[in-house]
């Protein structure tokens, strides 16, 4: 007993917990604790109804501390520790157990096991709780400046976006000149509009911003700082550094197209295209479309080349790259527009012309389009027979009987890959998805954010889009920006690492583990010892079994919080 | 309803708390600018919260939503507004618009409701739960759904049920059909009691004006109204000889003379007494009740009713002073008394104005009936009876001589048969009986020797009214007639029982009193008046209305509190009953009527005794099972009388306010299909056939069933299809556009249905899996890998089996494309996404414009999200096309940059 007044919350998440654990032993059990004076069950902790009965709770009980045991942090953490301030208690001396992702989920089969599990992590929550301390938040200033990465459509757009805001940009490209792959593109679907019309009235207007700066062949070789200050280090196509103090930075590196391998789908022999080849040529094609010198009569359209790859091939892309289905059925009709006698069959998996885009492949039908259907484990064949081009297809329309074409162009339709940013995604700490993409926080919570605070990613960086979603994407990260920076502060988490310099005897090692750079060496009386930065530490806690002398722990997680846990989770329920 | 409060100024009204606008709302707070969200709703959250979890990472809607309603109810930046509606939406020449809005009245006090729900169970009203897309009932009062935020209570009223609304007393008898129908038989009658205390006298003699405006009337015929007060009545009485109150503890200290002791003054009394006022009635006569106790046929009310229903007033404490004649209304002031309500009703019958009425054997009808219950019943035996008049009077005269033996009895009346002022049913009734009813003559003259009537002469009535509707009578002298007759009964007419007081206060030249219509005050400050003595001859209930609403101004009188701007009349507007019928056709509710039990006619007129039966326990909940909910609240009260707060006030009405805003953010959402547009699929036939927000709802954590179990008959389901494309990509239904979401959330449902049901078969007939975003074709190979089978097929048609299962015809493209059928024991349809064409009627100076989809158009997709026609105006998710939610949360956080750009220029502008 330490006097404490802790409240413990069990939430049942409507059945997500409590069809697996007893939700109400639970809460009887953690009542038999020390220092828990209030305990209660309710159906959503996260529910407004029900924060405002903890706050109730915590008010009335003059509770110090506050457990709800209920899903993972990674969700909930900022909801209870905002409503912990509501209440007025220190957010820092609420703390959550994860009743869910780590015990109701992972144990669907045993409800007794489940339910002691359950209770020893409440258990283990308290005590924690009981040794929290109050602590304050940082309030560090953030600059109203942003360094843009990738002077492509969404990087072009976002820039635009910031500096409505009043937020100064640095928009860097690796290229010689901004626009990305969407200025090598002739018309886009859906509103027929030219890539290259789309990309030069976007430096146009950011030629004209006194609060943008462009640089092109110019790549990021440094960062460091934290959210809302942080500096980087670019290299100009001089080779000189230019260093640049940004509150904010936004990835818009975009894609790569997907390039087939030699011989797959007979990629390399003459008259097979991939879709941003035959785009590049349609764009610079004014009449009927004319390959090498002769008129193109008839196209075979490959889909699904280089996406929705099985993944036992080991392969990353399994993924659909979204825009090509829709981008091909318009195509088809711009083809049909240029010369309505061309022969456009078309090999797919699934149309994937989602939303409005059905239109797209409506109108690609009218205009006489052909679609059969191949599945993954029987591939059309392409090859070259008497001088001439040979598709082989089972249509699975026609209960899989062997079609036979005779394009002149065979056209794959590539999907997108992640750019090799390796450089970048070292210097920004990028977390990469499962399919090679830009990691977000959360698809759906937070989907241009970063697990860096302050670094967005946008566009098809990110992963396959057409440009209206790119653009979406870039400006969703200036709202995410705009609300970073605007304030011109930010309040960062106390959750640090400390030194008691009383312990300390300087011996380098907690340095050599943080991997933010965030422990210095400083003289103390005449001795010198390690001091930690807190807006660069993370909390993550590489220095604390690092130090021989345990002179180092992080707040909110100290060494003997996490003994005393691990003496709670150890004990027997009765 | 005046506009509360001054303009309110906004950096952006966002429209619609779905996910995209709370999304929005939450980036521009957080960006510092000042956002108003409105919500039509009860709850923010829109249909997002509702779902069960969401692809592709199969996160629970609740966590996922749950933090975002909460921060949008919390933000600092952010004042969200539910159940409220915009009315329109105008742009100021200043620039930025002027909105109009509308806050619906929950009839919950918000401040003081807990969201204890204690109100749901304690509701009598039972509606379709829209937040469980219908698939289970809810309460009229509610709480959204589990989560809802804020969590407060909404009772859902669509206006005053119409024969609420009728009643000229207040009844409210959607009120107590709903508690009888709940089988609160004692709270039923104490409902009734709070309205009017005369629920006896009601049950038997009203002619229930109601039972002409019940919707039910529209489709098998009325919901039996009066039977079922009967019922409840008798019922509450056999089980309470005495009332179970006494007078109010607090008193006023006032004393209140109510002159005559019929309806009105009855009610006045009652209210007054309840109110704690020393009540005085003086009665002229040795019994109390009026027009009930002596004018009434016991037949039709016996007097052990009306006595049983006295008794609720007296037991207030009201005191009847009996055979006090009062002499000068000035006088009763000057005795002590505070105020006085005059209700002396009617003093007789009119004279015929033809020789011979004073002959003997010639009676004035209320004398007639008064000698009847005054026990001294004249015998008419081997008698002619000839009855002049056409009206309730005439009928309960005649039906009494009948019984009284007279050998015949024939009515005569000005009238036509159309024109007779007597209901259909009395006349009818009356004819069953023998009673000859002659309409359309007058009498000439009264015939008789020696001084004793043998005989009418009748003369045509060629019209009753002038061009004008004004009693004006003509004859065509030229047609007559002669009957005999032994006694001729003249009922032709009440005259006012008010000629003592015409030198105290004004009177009206038909002899009625002269009042003031709303406050029913007299020349005389403190003297009240009302009933027939004020409106003449009238109804009961029209009486009693008139003695609660002068109980009300002399309640204010005596507080001292003015009586001008008044509306003693709180009613909501009548509910629509067309809309009601429609609806109830339909949804194929088809339910005879409860007859009510009578003698036959030769039993009848043996006796005075009651000839009408009471409804037993079940015919009264037969007849209450019929009620359509006109209004949805019923006013039962128990809501009232549940909550431990004290926070339902029915009286709430609507609020209107006005405020200025910089810009808007439509973020209005989508409406789902309806599958009933393709009839060959069943929904809506067949109960196992369900649409996908349906599924979302059994998947869900707050599931209405608490189980997976299909509709019909609670099976578990063993063999589920789903059907993709109900309602996408199909002309047929109105939507050739693809929905987007629907493979992704079939493939969900099918993933969570095997969790639940690992044993289960699953079928997706499909055209293409559009498993386009990030995540999604994986999702779709796990759904494959979960032995999910998908089938390649538009399914055409859907037929129902025996025992409920489903026979499902479709085409198999890769299998020979032939047709084929496959039996499940539910089936999902997929339905789709439409737009959402509310926005537009919000502008009534030009909306934003539209996309050949009828969306509302970005316009410039590519380059300007969320951007539309109108300068200011935002588009925000599925509003402007459909979306998942993944897609729904950047666009609205890409529209947020965009307001925050627009904001930042014409800020820069100022």
């Amino acid at each position: 007993m330490t006097g404490r007044k802790i409240g413990v919350v069990v939430c049942q998440c409507g059945g997500n917990i409590s069809d697996y654990v007893d939700t109400e032993k639970v809460r009887a059990e953690a009542a038999k604790e020390g220092d828990v004076v209030s305990t209660q069950v309710q159906m959503f902790a996260c529910s407004d109804a029900a924060q405002q009965a903890v706050i109730q709770e915590i008010r009335e009980k003059k509770l110090d501390g506050i457990v709800v045991c209920s899903c993972s942090p990674k969700l909930h953490t900022a909801t209870f520790r905002a409503m912990a301030e509501r209440a007025g208690l220190n957010p820092y001396e609420y703390t959550q157990v994860n009743l869910r992702e780590q015990c109701s989920w992972a144990h669907t089969h045993d409800r007794a096991a489940a339910t002691e599990k359950g209770i020893r992590l409440v258990r283990a929550g308290i005590a924690k709780t009981a040794l929290s301390r109050p602590l304050e938040k940082m309030r560090v200033e953030t600059l109203p400046q942003a360094l843009v990465i990738g002077a492509g459509i969404a990087g072009l757009r976002s820039a635009l976006a910031l500096s409505d805001l009043g937020i100064s940009v640095h928009l860097i490209e690796r290229a010689d000149r901004p626009g990305g792959q969407v200025r090598r593109w002739g018309t886009l679907f859906p509103n027929d509009k030219a890539g290259k019309d789309l990309i030069e009235d976007l430096v146009r207007r950011v030629h004209e911003r006194d609060n943008i700066q462009l640089y092109l062949g110019t790549e990021l070789v440094e960062r460091s700082g934290r959210v809302g200050a942080f500096s980087v280090k670019v290299r100009a196509p001089t080779g000189d550094l230019i260093s640049l103090d940004v509150g904010a930075i936004v990835v818009a590196t975009g894609f790569e197209p997907y390039t087939p391998a030699a011989g797959e789908f007979g990629y390399g022999l003459d008259g097979v295209l991939t879709l941003p080849e035959l785009k590049e040529l349609l764009a610079a094609t004014p009449g009927p479309l004319v390959y090498r010198g002769r008129p193109v009569r008839s196209i075979a359209y490959v889909y699904c080349v280089g996406s929705r790859q099985p993944a036992e091939g080991g392969t990353q892309r399994t993924y659909c790259s979204r825009y090509c289905c829709s981008a091909t059925s318009h195509l088809a009709t711009v083809v049909t527009g240029l010369d309505p006698a061309v022969h456009q069959f078309h090999l797919f998996r699934d149309v994937r012309t989602y939303g409005k885009y059905e239109a797209l492949y409506e109108r690609a039908l009218k205009g006489g389009s052909v679609f059969l259907r191949y599945s993954e484990e029987d591939l059309p064949t392409v090859v070259r027979e008497d001088g001439g081009l040979v598709v082989r297809i089972h249509d699975r329309l026609l209960a899989g009987e062997e079609v036979e074409i005779r394009p002149d162009l065979v056209v794959l339709v590539t999907g997108m890959i992640p750019r090799a940013n390796d450089d970048l995604v070292r210097n920004l700490k990028l977390p990469i998805g499962p399919d090679g993409f830009f990691r977000e926080v959360h698809v759906k919570l937070r989907p241009v954010e970063t697990v860096v605070d302050g670094v967005y990613i946008v566009g098809t960086a990110q992963g396959p889009k057409n440009v209206a979603e790119s653009v979406a994407t870039a400006l969703a990260s200036v709202s995410k920006a705009g609300a970073l920076l605007l304030k011109g502060y930010v309040d960062l988490d106390p959750l640090v690492a400390r030194v008691d310099p009383t312990l300390c005897e300087w011996c380098g090692e907690c340095q050599t583990a943080c991997p933010y750079g965030a422990i210095d060496e400083v003289e103390y009386g005449d001795r010198h010892i390690a001091q930690v930065n807190a807006v660069l530490c993370k909390g993550e806690g590489a220095c604390v079994p690092a130090c021989p002398k345990a002179a180092i722990s992080v707040q909110g997680y100290t060494n003997e919080q996490i003994t005393s846990m691990i003496d709670a989770l150890a004990k027997e329920v009765a | 309803m005046a506009a509360v409060g001054p303009p309110r100024d906004y950096d952006v009204l966002v429209v619609g708390a779905g996910v995209g606008g709370m999304e929005s709302a939450l980036s521009l707070g957080d960006m510092g600018f000042k956002v108003l969200v409105a919500e039509k709703e009860p709850s923010v959250g829109g249909r997002m919260i509702l779902l069960s979890k969401v692809f592709p990472t199969l996160d629970c809607a609740s966590c996922i939503s749950t933090p975002k309603m909460a921060a949008v109810n919390n933000h600092p930046n952010v004042r969200t507004l539910v159940y409220s509606e915009i009315d329109d939406i105008t742009p100021r020449p200043e620039g930025g618009y002027l909105v109009h809005l509308t806050r619906k009245p929950t009839f919950v006090d918000p401040a003081k409701c807990t969201g204890c729900a204690l109100c749901e169970p304690a509701c009598t009203v039972a509606v379709p739960d829209e937040f469980n897309y219908d698939l289970a009932a809810r309460h009229a009062a509610h709480i959204a759904f589990p989560q809802a935020v804020p969590k407060k209570a909404v009772i859902t009223r669509t206006g005053t049920s119409p024969c609420s609304f009728t009643c000229p007393a207040g009844v409210k008898p959607h009120g107590y059909i709903s508690l009888v129908r709940a089988g609160r038989y004692d709270q039923a009658f104490r409902q009734h009691l709070e309205d009017a205390p005369l629920v006896g006298v009601l049950s038997r003699a009203c002619y229930a004006p109601c039972e002409d405006q019940c919707t039910r009337g529209e489709l098998e015929g009325s919901v039996a109204i009066r039977g079922i007060k009967r019922f409840m009545a008798d019922r509450y009485y056999a089980g309470h000889l005495v009332p179970e109150y006494g007078p109010p503890k607090e008193r006023k200290g006032k004393r209140v003379a109510i002159v005559g002791s019929g309806p009105a003054g009855l009610a006045a009394a009652f209210v007054l007494g309840r109110s704690g006022y020393d009540v005085t009635i003086l009665e002229a006569e040795a019994e109390a009740g009026g027009i009930l106790r002596w004018g009434i046929p016991s037949y039709r009310l016996p007097k052990d009713v009306v006595a049983r229903d006295i008794q609720n007033i007296t037991a207030l404490g009201v005191r009847i002073e009996l055979n006090h004649r009062v002499a000068s209304l000035t006088e009763l002031k000057a005795r002590g008394y505070d105020a006085v309500f005059v209700a002396t009703g009617d003093k007789g019958g009119r004279k015929l104005a033809v020789p011979g009425e004073d002959l003997g054997g010639v009676v004035d009808a209320m004398d007639f009936l008064r000698s009847i219950n005054s026990g001294h019943a004249p015998d008419f035996a081997g008698k002619k009876v000839v009855v002049i008049g056409g009206g309730n009077v005439a009928i309960d005269s005649a039906r009494s001589a009948l019984r009284l033996r007279a050998s015949s009895v024939r009515m005569y009346c000005l009238e036509s048969r159309a024109e007779m002022p007597a209901h259909p049913w009395e006349i009818r009734e009356a004819e069953e009986e023998g009673i000859q009813i002659t309409p359309s003559w007058g009498v000439g003259q009264l015939k008789g020797p020696a001084g004793k009537v043998d005989g009418v002469d009748l003369i045509r009535c060629t019209a009753v009214f002038d061009a004008e509707r004004r009693f004006r009578p003509t004859f065509d002298r030229s047609v007559h007639e002669q009957v005999d007759a032994d006694v001729v009964i003249t009922a032709i007419g009440l005259a006012p029982n008010t000629a003592g007081f015409a030198n105290e206060v004004e009177l009206n030249r038909n002899g009625t009193l002269k009042v003031h219509p709303e406050t029913l005050t007299t020349s005389v400050p403190g003297i009240f008046a009302g009933g027939d003595a004020v409106t003449g001859p009238s109804m009961i209930v029209t009486s009693i209305g008139q003695g609660k609403k002068a109980a009300f101004y002399i309640d204010r009188y005596l507080s001292g509190l003015t009586l001008d701007g008044l509306r003693y009349d709180d009613r909501l507007p009548v509910a629509d009953r067309a809309a009601v019928a429609a609806r109830a056709r339909d949804g194929g509710s088809h339910l005879e009527p409860v007859p009510v039990l009578r003698r036959p006619a030769a039993a009848r007129v043996g006796s005075f005794s009651e000839y009408e039966a009471g409804f037993s326990e079940s015919e009264a909940r037969d007849s209450a099972r019929r009620c359509l909910d006109c209004g949805v609240c019923s006013e039962c009260r128990e809501c009232v009388a549940a909550c431990p707060a004290d926070a339902i006030d029915l009286g709430m009405r609507a609020r209107h306010e006005t405020v200025t805003v910089r810009s808007v953010a439509l973020a209005t959402g989508f409406s789902p299909t309806d599958a009933r547009k393709k009839p060959a699929w069943g929904f809506g036939r067949f109960p196992n056939v369900i649409n996908g927000p349906q599924m979302d709802r059994i998947l869900a954590p707050t599931r209405p069933f608490n189980a997976v179990v299909r509709p019909s008959d609670g099976k578990v389901p063993a063999n589920v299809a789903f059907v993709l494309c109900a309602g996408s990509r199909d002309e047929q239904v109105g939507n050739r556009l693809c929905s987007r979401v629907c493979c992704m959330y079939s493939m969900k449902q099918a993933q969570l249905l095997m969790g639940s049901i690992p044993t289960a078969d699953v079928t997706i007939y499909y055209i293409d899996i559009r498993a386009f975003g990030k995540g999604y074709e994986e999702f779709f190979q796990q759904t494959k890998g979960m032995s999910v089978s998908f089938t390649k097929g538009k399914v055409s048609r859907i037929e129902e089996t025996d025992d409920q299962d489903l026979l499902v015809h479709y085409e198999d493209i890769e299998g020979g494309g032939g047709p084929k059928v496959a039996r499940h024991d539910l089936v999902v349809l997929a339905t789709g996404l439409l737009p959402n064409q509310g926005a537009f009627r919000l502008f009534p100076e030009g909306a934003p414009e539209k996309d050949e989809h009828s969306y509302i158009r970005e316009v410039d997709e590519e380059l300007e999200p969320g951007k539309t026609s109108l300068d200011g105006v935002f588009v925000i998710g599925s509003a402007t096309a459909v979306r998942d939610i993944p897609d729904t949360i950047v666009h609205s956080e890409a529209a947020s940059a965009q307001i925050a750009a627009f904001l930042k220029r014409a800020e820069a502008k100022a």
